[in-house]
């Protein structure tokens, strides 16, 4: 503003250039709230999915000895009351056990058949071979073990036994609650969520953290359009004043601080969700049918920073050069882009027209795509994985019954939008200083 | 061939002119026939992988109820008629048999012992006095349960009791499935008839040689492509003294970058390969072993890549897609054609600021450049977090064994696409070196009329 003053401009252009002032801090002040309503709201996002992980996550469903104790207890139940010998097993067991007696009755008799020294045992002897017909004993096995069985499988029998067998698993059902430990876990976790939604059941804190993510989604894009909005009514201002070289100086610093707002936001907020989950795990298990449904196994979003900081934290040093790699493309560059612009536009001629300053200013704004391209194959490589569906789908297999991890919800956020945003504003930012900067700029 | 009819220092040009031009085209054709068939074997590749990752797949294998209950009812029936009684249990048998028959003998003296009331019950108790000792039946007792025992454990016994043993386990089998196997068989099916192949050893020997051909012969193609270039630029090389040739050679060298690009475009970049090599474990001390797991495959071209992205319904992936086709196949296209009008065309179009924007200035939009870093790091950011996710499926103790294979690799499409990328940057270095026309932006009056 000092400058406007010396050279003493007609009051016209100073109140224009207050105008323009002030109208583009209200619209800066305007994204800085979209902008951060926006983070919030990630932020918001981020906490109700790792709550949901918590609730639906496979470690509480698929392997918990809790849901398999309900699930295994019915099978048992099954199993037992409705234990059947087929006719051939009946058969066969029948079979046995005359053997046995067979084998038990020639032992008997060829006892008899010693010969006795004493009196008594020659009357015991005597005794029996009048009295006892072998062969008539012998024709009475079949019926015997036939009457046997009958015995062991009579319904009011096998409801005895299978009664005393449930009292026994009910028992050790009893002492068993506390030593699942997954049980205990879940158990608190659960309740400090019903608590925390003020819901009772899980089908409900289901719906209830579903709804709020649906709308909290709904809302970041409105708020991600309304952020876009204002850069374009801020280039649309350069489109109107492009002949007011006078102006161009406050309205190009001015879009630096738009840049700089859409830079942030569009770090720190979620830019990718990836969602991992076994869709449903289907099975008859004797005789029982067994199901799990959505079996959470990885359900998060992740900002470009927690790429990086994922990236940094493995173990190979190639993955960590990478989330280096990205930390420079996405901030260190843009950063230093940005402020290189301004460099140019305002510093010295020497300055200005330093190799350094021109470079960032002009050269390195496409660098920044390479985060952007990076989260756009990751994204086809993982969140479009229905390649086994595909497969299926053409072979006209159901895949629904079938057990398969799939990735299909993972999906791009608005922070992606926001820094793919940001990079294109910024290469047209490059462009317009190429044509109104007062130094050289190749 | 009129130009046979102009002067003869002309004829010697020309001649020169038609040699190079036929050189190089052949030299084109070459890149361009190595380029089809590295296309080609690329994206059969894909689709054999593709196969084989569905035919392997964990859904199918550790995933399937089905395939665990052969596994288990193998082992478990291999244990039932494997069944024998050993010596030792035989004398524990008996003892237990011993112990029952003593019970119930002395159990059957009390009963008898009883005062009894009726004539015929003091009878039988006087008859029984006098004929039973009851230490000598306690003393039959060793011989009675050594006959049973004997009898139960005869072979034609022990065959009776485990036919009736494996028909109930058969029983259980019966109530116990998923929906796999169906669909498994299916799968398989048409797999087998493919590739012209019954068993499974042969469809996994068949794939196995398949792709070691295929990918021997694949990086002999690429090669073969980025030889036809360098063939390329060694005549360029060769040619700098002879202003009169470079237009020709320049134009030449524009459609050896198309070709690069495009087949840089359509070969596949990245492949992703997550599996299950082994898991074995013991039950009832028998082995128990699932192979060749396929737990994640994806294999894509970048054009694969931009085209998924724009079929897409959601609007964000359209955006991204539509900018990668824009900025990586868009824009690289119209510089290498804008500068080929540059350099050939009469100075009004070449002066025309379209074109010259094109040509030299264009470069900041145009990201084949950043395109190929990216990948780059996608590439071991990917590779990065799966080795570290599946290095947690592995297991190695007493009873699980795991061994999981992660096999991401870079493909021979990316190789080709640097190649684009490098002579794409060449080749703007030359034109800034041998066009005719005004081109420096330094020229341009623009800026300073602002200033």
């Amino acid at each position: 503003m000092a400058s406007t003053e010396k050279d003493s401009p007609p009051k016209k252009t100073v109140i224009i250039k207050l105008l323009l002032v002030v109208g583009l801090a209200v619209l800066l002040s305007c994204e800085g709230y979209f902008g951060y309503r926006l983070h919030n709201l990630s932020k918001q996002q981020e906490e109700l999915k790792w709550d949901y992980t918590n609730v639906n996550n496979i470690t509480f469903g698929l392997f918990s000895v809790e849901q398999w104790r309900d699930k295994i207890s019915a099978i048992i139940n099954h199993q037992v009351r409705d234990f059947k010998l087929t006719p051939y097993q009946i058969k066969q067991l029948q079979t046995e056990v005359e053997q046995v007696i067979y084998a038990l009755l020639n032992k008997a008799e060829s006892l008899l058949e010693k010969k006795p020294k004493s009196l008594s045992g020659k009357i015991k002897k005597f005794a029996v071979k009048t009295f006892v017909d072998t062969d008539t004993i012998k024709a009475q096995v079949p019926a015997f073990a036939k009457a046997m069985i009958a015995k062991i499988n009579n319904p009011a029998n096998k409801i005895k036994i299978s009664n005393l067998a449930m009292g026994k698993f009910n028992e050790l059902e009893k002492t068993n609650v506390y030593i699942d430990s997954t049980l205990t876990a879940n158990d608190s976790t659960t309740t400090l969520l019903y608590h925390k939604y003020q819901v009772t059941s899980r089908e409900e804190l289901d719906r209830k953290l579903l709804k709020s993510l649906d709308r909290i989604s709904t809302q970041t894009y409105a708020y991600s359009f309304a952020m876009l909005a204002c850069i374009i009514i801020v280039l649309m201002l350069w489109w109107f004043f492009r002949k007011r070289v006078d102006l161009h100086a406050i309205l190009f610093v001015m879009s630096l601080l738009f840049a700089f707002i859409l830079l942030a936001v569009g770090l720190t907020a979620s830019m990718i969700e990836v969602d991992a989950r076994i869709k449903s795990l289907d099975f008859v298990f004797l005789g029982e049918h067994v199901l799990f449904e959505n079996q959470v196994l990885f359900f998060q979003s992740k900002s470009i920073l927690d790429v990086v900081e994922v990236l940094i934290k493995q173990p190979e040093v190639d993955a960590i050069l990478v989330g280096v790699l990205i930390l420079v493309f996405s901030i260190l560059f843009p950063v230093t882009k940005l402020t290189c612009t301004g460099i140019h536009l305002l510093g010295k001629k020497s300055v200005a027209e330093s190799r350094f300053v021109k470079y960032f200013a002009f050269q390195s704004g496409k660098w920044s795509m390479a985060d952007v391209i990076v989260i756009a194959i990751l994204m086809v490589y993982i969140g479009l994985n229905g390649l086994l569906e595909n497969q299926l789908a053409n072979l006209n297999i159901k895949s629904e019954f079938l057990t398969m991890i799939t990735t299909n919800n993972t999906a791009l956020q608005p922070g992606y939008i926001i820094f793919i945003s940001f990079v294109l504003y910024g290469l047209v930012l490059s462009t317009i200083l190429k044509y109104i900067t007062p130094h050289d700029a190749h | 061939m009129s130009t046979d009819q102009k002067t003869s220092k002309f004829k010697r040009f020309s001649s020169a002119n038609i040699l190079l031009i036929l050189g190089l085209t052949v030299l084109l054709a070459g890149e361009g026939y190595f380029g089809y068939r590295l296309h080609r074997l690329s994206s059969e590749q894909e689709q054999i992988k593709e196969d084989y990752s569905l035919s392997n797949n964990i859904t199918f294998g550790i995933f399937s109820l089905d395939q665990w209950r052969e596994k288990i009812m193998a082992v478990v029936n291999g244990q039932v008629t494997d069944f024998k009684i050993s010596p030792a249990q035989k004398k524990d048998l008996q003892a237990q048999v011993e112990t029952a028959l003593h019970g119930l003998i002395t159990k059957t003296i009390q009963e008898v012992n009883k005062p009894q009331k009726s004539i015929g019950g003091k009878l039988k108790k006087f008859a029984f006095k006098k004929f039973v000792n009851p230490d000598e039946l306690q003393a039959l007792v060793p011989g009675f349960s050594k006959t049973i025992i004997d009898k139960v454990s005869s072979p034609a016994s022990l065959k009776r009791l485990k036919n009736i043993a494996t028909s109930k386990l058969d029983q259980l089998e019966t109530e116990t499935y998923d929906s796999t196997n169906v669909a498994r068989t299916k799968v398989i099916k048409t797999l087998y008839k493919k590739y012209h192949i019954n068993n499974a050893n042969a469809y996994d020997k068949e794939i196995k040689m398949r792709l070691t051909n295929i990918r021997t012969v694949t990086y002999q193609y690429a090669y073969g492509m980025l030889g036809c270039v360098a063939l390329a630029f060694g005549l360029w090389f060769f040619m700098r003294k002879q202003v009169h040739l470079q237009a020709i050679l320049f134009i030449m060298s524009l459609l050896f970058a198309v070709v690069l690009l495009s087949v840089g475009l359509t070969a596949s970049i990245i492949e992703v390969e997550a599996s299950l090599q082994t898991l074995n474990f013991a039950i009832m001390g028998e082995k128990v072993e699932f192979v060749n797991q396929v737990l994640f495959f994806q294999s894509k071209s970048l054009w694969n890549i931009i085209t998924e992205l724009i079929q897409q319904s959601k609007p964000d992936a359209i955006v991204v897609g539509m900018l990668m086709l824009v900025f990586v196949v868009i824009f690289p296209l119209l510089r290498m054609i804008a500068r080929g009008i540059h350099l050939v065309s009469p100075k009004k179009i070449a002066e025309n600021k379209v074109v010259k924007y094109l040509a030299f200035q264009s470069g900041h939009w145009d990201m084949a450049d950043v395109m190929v870093v990216g990948i780059v790091m996608t590439y071991i950011g990917l590779n990065g977090i799966l080795k570290s996710q599946l290095s947690n499926l592995n297991f190695d103790n007493a009873y699980l064994h795991t061994n999981t294979v992660n096999e991401t690799s870079l493909q021979p499409g990316y190789i080709i696409f640097v190649g684009y990328v490098i002579v794409a940057y060449t080749l703007s270095y030359i034109l800034k070196r041998i066009s005719p026309h005004t081109h420096g932006p330094n020229l341009e009056t623009l800026p300073k009329e602002k200033g």
